[in-house]
């Protein structure tokens, strides 16, 4: 039977149904006479918008355009408001599912239009957004940019989480500590919303591709029985034959004549191998009759020089660069020199050269200019001849920030100020400096800086108010504040030194990185959730509050077990000291502070997080305590109105 | 890069290290050097820094100095004065016009001749900026040119650090030739890691008694100075006579410098010496008495209370508690797209949804049993 469902147009009632033969969708009155019957032909619909699912109106809207239609015209619109209460839904799907169907396979059918739906764009976040079921033109977006399909692509992110370790920790960690009531989905697509950047990273990796190697030099034949053997691959051989073209024509010349089989294996013994290899050839090696033809001929045979060098860099092509018409005398360094010498650097440079020639670049662009990439040829202009190019900047305006900055001390500082009398104090300041400081580099700087004997131990006893700047008092008191100073920044950097994991063991300190991750991750999508101000997501965000209540627990029970795990440890040092009270009668001091590790330290390196987590809680609460006394009120008024 | 040019004959460089250049800029705000003058009077303040820059000055031949005013109504040189350079320091003339009461006694000092010359200028400057300094000037201006001297302290550090660079042909000569005259994209190379012990040493002392918050328009000035201190790895050490600043704190902890504030200003020539006169090559062995517990809360903008969570302008990066009236950002002025719902909405919408779609259906059933309100 074909999909049909409760749907009012234009306000009034009536039935929507898809034909038999699914090529048209029609609409007809539920009471005769109150409306036209419309009939729209499947090939004329370009668009179609469905509510989405949170949306408790379920409505369905068709774009249709004939086909002789020009194109700038708008297509027309209808509305079908489904009606069926709780049947609605469902109804709407059916009918939107087969129409889309039917329309990608009409729109396949025309070679001009490719239709790209794009799956799952029923946005997790716009709310408004009204779902396109097709579209027309899809723009051709890469992969990797699409972060819908980032996030639903499961096998990704399974492959990221085997390839990092830490992060597949933190997932089934956050998977088995979640609120019951979110659902594992949900949590992952959360979880995933924030790494988007990892899995496009990763993505990118795996989509490297391994480029090729040199055949001949990874093939070492193996001796077996006396019998030397080497195995060789379909793949090898058409390595071979792409890196080696001159072993191509010697295949083609002779393998008919020959078998394959011995083709290959005189080819693995002959000088040829070793010469392509790069290998020297000694007397002691084997001839071929055959394959020792191909020796002299030049595998590199010139191919045709580089045309793509750009002439303003090519100083071969340059006549003028010729030395000698200088007079100067024809150069000996820098010639190449015959092709027996090294034989292993020429044939690894040609393969080299030859295995990058094939390597298509990826991120090459079309229209850059040939042989040279756009930087060098930016370069290679002569900017100087160009006038000034107009500076393109955003200006950011400022306006003015003093009010951000009174508050209460720095305003009694400026009252403060405002009460002396400018023209007295500049004329202390003045007189004070005339006596003090005569010109001409003649200042007693001694007598300034250091008030001398006598008059250090007039003022020995006075109070620190008044004691002359300089006074060895004053000194001292510098003196110890710097060294006070001092030892606390020693005190800072020994300790970080001393212990990595803070006297935590391993595991535990593990364990404590872990629930600290998760701990954010929670607090992360408790936040999102909370200032989302999305009414649907309230039962989300009271689970998450929940989960970080139990998030507090799991910190707590760590501190639990670093406190239990450092009892053993002062269990185990008041023991040591027992015994040797016990085996020799003398008292062994034991330094019990000095036992790292406990709970005093888990909450000193998760203070912060529990902060957070306390901040987190409070604040929901409140909000929460808030919004339900609103409720109340407006209930409670709703019912003194009726 | 050494090897390359051809500097690299020269092997008796080598073991030369760069000198340093200190900056030092003196905060002569009046106002607040009257209310310090019962402990620590200006002039014995200066008196004790210019024993500290002869310290300074007598580490290295080599070394060199800077003594820049941040003035309540602009910022000035004491040292080096460029204003008149025709006055050479010897040349009594000069300074015999310009300050009428000196009399004609040719000064008999018996003074290393690097120590007299600063001194000199520096004095003579101070007066100057005293004297030049009106009442009328001062009424209603409480603050100091924090932001200007530190600008004037980082040209002369980049003015002296490219001719440095030239005159001693270190590696980049080519680079600060061709950055001379305004400094290009190139100019980080000269300060790259990889030349930190060729270049010269530069530093930025600032000898603080304002209180910095009342420049709150230098704001963002001083923050820019602050930042490209940073870049170029010139640390600020900051040496507070009185009060406590909380972004100079940061300053001094984002460039790596010292932050003292001085619990007994009479002390100043011990703190000088003992915190402040090690240049960055030494403060690499040292154990440095700067403060360890800087305050890096953030404050928001509107209300100066410190946020866990809050929103911030994504133009200029301005911190608020809430979301700034009619979702304008108080400092650039730029709209923000705060959405409404940005009110947390915690209670399920499930009760209203439920009366919605029965009263579109119409079915009027709704309200089952009214009971009396109150």
């Amino acid at each position: 039977m074909s999909p049909r469902g409760a749907a009012s147009y234009k306000k009034k009632d009536g039935t929507i149904a898809i034909s038999a033969d699914e090529k048209s969708v029609s609409w007809s009155p539920a009471v005769a006479g109150a409306g036209n019957m419309i009939t729209i032909p499947v090939v004329n619909i370009t668009n179609l918008q469905q509510t989405p699912a949170s949306n408790p109106k379920v409505m369905l809207k068709i774009f249709a355009q004939a086909p002789d239609a020009p194109p700038d015209s708008t297509p027309d619109q209808y509305v079908f408001q489904f009606t069926a209460g709780a049947d609605a839904r469902p109804q709407a799907d059916v009918i939107k599912d087969t129409l889309s169907a039917r329309i990608n396979s009409a729109k396949s059918a025309t070679p001009s239009q490719t239709p790209g739906p794009r799956g799952g764009s029923e946005g997790l976040s716009a709310a408004m957004a009204i779902a396109n079921a097709v579209t027309s033109a899809g723009t051709s977006k890469s992969p990797l940019d699409d972060e819908n399909k980032l996030r639903s692509d499961i096998e990704l992110q399974q492959s990221l989480l085997r390839s990092d370790s830490n992060l597949q920790r933190m997932f089934f960690e956050g998977l088995h500590t979640k609120p019951e009531a979110l659902s594992s989905g949900s949590f992952v697509s959360q979880f995933w919303s924030t790494r988007l950047h990892l899995l496009r990273a990763h993505a990118i990796e795996q989509g490297q591709i391994r480029g090729s190697y040199n055949v001949l030099s990874s093939l070492k034949p193996r001796v077996e029985d006396n019998v030397t053997r080497l195995n060789i691959s379909k793949e090898q051989i058409q390595l071979i034959f792409s890196q080696h073209p001159l072993v191509k024509r010697v295949y083609d010349e002779n393998v008919p004549k020959l078998s394959e089989q011995q083709f290959w294996s005189r080819f693995f013994q002959s000088r040829l191998f070793k010469k392509l290899r790069g290998e020297r050839i000694t007397e002691a090696d084997a001839t071929d009759a055959v394959l020792d033809k191909y020796l002299r001929t030049d595998e590199g045979a010139k191919p045709d020089r580089d045309t793509n060098i750009h002439h303003f860099l090519d100083l071969a092509g340059n006549e003028l660069n010729h030395s000698q018409r200088r007079g100067n005398r024809p150069e000996l360094d820098m010639r190449p020199s015959g092709v027996d010498k090294v034989p292993i650097i020429r044939t690894l440079n040609s393969l080299s050269e030859k295995i990058m020639a094939n390597v298509a670049p990826a991120d090459g662009d079309m229209s850059a200019p040939i042989g040279i990439n756009e930087e060098a040829w930016k370069k290679l202009q002569l900017q100087d001849l160009r006038g000034e190019e107009a500076q393109s900047r955003i200006t950011l305006n400022i306006r003015d920030q003093s009010r951000f900055f009174t508050h209460g001390q720095e305003e009694d500082k400026t009252k403060q100020f405002a009460k002396q009398d400018p023209d007295q104090l500049l004329q202390t300041l003045r007189a004070e400096i005339n006596q003090n400081l005569p010109s001409q580099g003649n200042t007693q700087l001694r007598k300034l800086v250091d008030p001398g004997d006598d008059e250090d131990e007039e003022m020995e006893d006075a109070p620190a108010s008044r004691r002359p700047v300089g006074s060895s008092a004053a000194l001292h008191d510098a003196f110890s504040q710097l060294l006070e100073a001092l030892r606390v920044r020693r005190a800072q950097m020994t300790e970080r030194a001393a212990s990595e994991t803070y006297g935590l063991s391993m595991a535990l300190f593990d364990r404590l990185t872990l629930t600290h991750a998760t701990t954010t991750e929670f607090l992360h999508q408790f936040w999102q959730a909370f200032l989302s101000g999305n009414p649907d997501r309230a039962g989300e965000v009271a689970s998450l509050a929940e989960s970080l209540q139990r998030a507090r627990e799991r910190i707590e029970a760590v501190a639990n077990d670093a406190e239990a795990e450092r009892k053993v440890e002062v269990d185990r040092l008041k023991k040591q000291a027992r015994d040797v009270y016990e085996s020799t009668g003398r008292k062994l001091r034991v330094n019990l502070e000095g036992v790292e590790g406990g709970q005093k330290v888990v909450n000193q390196l998760l203070g912060p997080t529990l902060h957070a987590l306390e901040v987190a809680s409070t604040r929901y609460q409140r909000e929460l305590a808030e919004q339900k006394s609103k409720e109340a009120a407006i209930a409670s008024q709703e019912m003194a109105g009726t | 890069m050494n090897s390359v040019d051809a500097s690299e004959h020269y092997e008796l460089g080598a073991p030369d290290l760069s000198p340093s250049l200190l900056t030092i800029v003196i905060d002569t705000n009046p106002h607040a050097w009257a209310v310090l003058e019962d402990s620590l009077p200006l002039s014995k303040a200066i008196a004790n820094i210019l024993v500290f820059i002869n310290a300074h000055l007598a580490c290295n031949y080599a070394n060199e100095v800077a003594v820049v005013a941040s003035h309540s109504q602009k910022a000035a040189w004491l040292y080096p004065s460029h204003s008149e350079p025709q006055y050479r320091p010897a040349d009594h003339d000069g300074d015999v016009t310009m300050n009428g009461t000196s009399d004609t006694t040719t000064p008999k000092t018996n003074k290393y001749r690097p120590f007299r010359i600063v001194e000199e200028q520096v004095t003579r400057n101070l007066k100057e900026l005293m004297d030049s300094t009106t009442g009328d000037d001062l009424r209603g201006n409480m603050s100091t040119m924090l932001a200007g001297a530190l600008t004037l302290a980082l040209s002369h550090i980049n003015r002296r650090t490219l001719a440095w660079a030239e005159e001693h042909g270190g590696a980049n000569t080519e680079d600060a030739a061709a950055d001379g005259n305004g400094g290009g994209t190139t100019s980080t190379n000269r300060y790259s890691a990889s030349n930190e012990d060729e270049r010269l040493q530069s530093r930025i002392l600032v000898v603080s008694v304002s209180g910095s918050t009342d420049a709150a328009h230098q704001y963002i000035p001083v923050m820019n100075s602050i930042f490209a201190c940073q870049r170029l790895s010139i640390p600020i050490d900051v040496c507070k006579l009185s009060g406590d600043a909380v972004f100079l704190q940061q300053a001094s902890d984002a460039t790596k410098g010292v932050y003292m504030a001085l619990a007994e200003p009479r002390g100043l020539l011990q703190y000088l010496m003992m915190a402040f006169l090690p240049d960055q090559r030494s403060r690499r062995h040292l154990v440095l008495p700067t403060r360890v517990d800087v305050d890096f809360r953030a404050a928001c903008f509107c209300h100066r209370r410190v946020v866990d969570v809050g929103f911030v302008c994504s133009i200029c990066l301005s911190i608020f508690c809430e979301p700034p009236p009619g979702g304008d950002c108080m400092t650039c002025g730029s709209h923000l797209d705060i959405r409404d719902n940005a009110k947390p909405a915690l209670l399920p919408r499930k009760k209203k949804k439920k009366k919605r779609v029965n009263g579109a259906s119409g079915t009027g059933t709704p309200m089952s049993t009214p009971t009396p309100g109150p």
